[in-house]
């Protein structure tokens, strides 16, 4: 069986001509920048734009890819510049960092779905993975990246900080608040379903 | 100053220095509080970690692949136009322009030049024409007109920088 070639190698056979090298390399990340452009996007649709565009973008440019840094730290740049530009774009309001109304409205929805009986697969879907997923929903755009890129990006606090453009220690405490936030909106979420089932 | 959590976090992904390490141990070992909130954490980063990837549709790479085909099968128009083609045709109406003026004005014999105006020809008067309101309208115009390209070349431009 043929092992699997590197981002590296197969940037190589990419710039060479080789456009089957670069479907491998899409085909490789695309589920973690389709991921992080949800946590940004908040629509599977918008969220499928801002990945495509990425992976364009990253084509172009790939010559001018250095090879100093992790081919997926270089994406993740893109896709967090792509994002941003798109969230612009769209008007949504994610400038501020303090401004949580928008997301404690979103926390409100999504509570008046579950309790009129929205989704239908609700029994199904009730496991600690969905009210996981729904609490990085109700995060802001920059905590619910950033909880990404750590946790499922096998990125370290220093490549995350390349990424986004920032000292690893504002990534650390960055990090830590929206373990933070994240905690306490699982354990709302959680308490919430317990009340409902009471 | 650090909190129990923060110091606890940092122990967890290891990003504490060694010191630290064998410190926040120990107070894990000792310290009940330290204990209980050391367990709790742990279950937040092992759920943490289980947090699973959306997936995209199944046509996703497709489409990424078929743009960037697409994209090549176009080369922009800046690529498209050869700047040499370009030069020799404007080296050539300049030359051409440059050859008959030269060839017009070795032919004339200013001495020659003697035009008389007949007695009953009327000129048009002009300045009937280019009256105070005539020439502000146009001045107006041209200076509306200038904005408006001016506008549009700053446009394009955001654009291309945004690209």
């Amino acid at each position: 069986m043929q092992s699997e070639l590197s981002d590296i190698a197969l940037i190589e056979q990419a710039l060479a001509g080789n456009q089957s090298a670069y479907t491998d390399l899409v085909k490789r990340h695309q589920r973690f920048v389709f991921t992080l452009a949800m946590r940004f996007a908040k629509s599977r649709e918008d969220a499928e734009e801002i990945a495509q565009d990425c992976f364009i973008k990253a084509y172009r440019s790939l010559a001018s890819f250095q090879g100093q840094s992790k081919f997926s730290t270089w994406l993740y740049s893109i896709v967090y510049t792509t994002a941003m530009t798109f969230l612009r774009k769209k008007r949504v309001v994610t400038d501020s960092i303090d401004d949580e109304n928008i997301y404690i409205r979103i926390d409100a929805d999504s509570y008046r779905h579950q309790a009129s009986g929205y989704d239908v697969n609700n029994a199904e879907n009730k496991s600690r993975s969905f009210y996981l997923n729904k609490a990085i929903e109700q995060l802001l755009p920059d905590d619910a990246a950033v909880i990404t890129m750590f946790y499922k990006g096998e990125l370290s606090l220093e490549e995350i900080g390349q990424a986004l453009r920032m000292e690893a220690n504002t990534v650390k405490v960055k990090l830590f608040r929206a373990r933070r936030r994240l905690k306490e909106k699982l354990e709302r979420n959680l308490k919430h379903e317990a009340k409902e089932l009471i | 100053m650090n909190t129990i959590e923060e110091k606890l976090w940092n122990y967890i992904d290891g990003s504490c220095s060694e010191d630290e390490q064998k410190a926040i141990s120990a107070l894990i070992a000792g310290n009940e509080t330290y204990r209980i909130k050391y367990n709790e954490l742990l279950k937040l980063n092992k759920e943490f970690s289980a947090m699973e990837l959306d997936e995209p549709s199944m046509a996703f790479t497709c489409n990424v692949m078929e743009a960037i085909r697409t994209e090549q099968a176009q080369p922009p128009l800046k690529a498209a136009i050869n700047k040499r083609i370009i030069m020799g045709i404007t080296i050539f109406f300049v030359l051409t322009i440059a050859i008959l003026l030269g060839f017009v004005l070795a032919n004339i014999h200013l001495s020659a030049i003697n035009v008389a105006v007949p007695a009953g020809l009327k000129m048009p008067e002009m300045k009937t024409y280019f009256t105070k309101p005539v020439i502000e309208g146009f001045l107006f115009f041209d200076a509306v007109l200038a904005l408006y390209l001016f506008d549009t070349f700053l446009r394009r431009k955001g654009q291309t920088k945004q690209i």
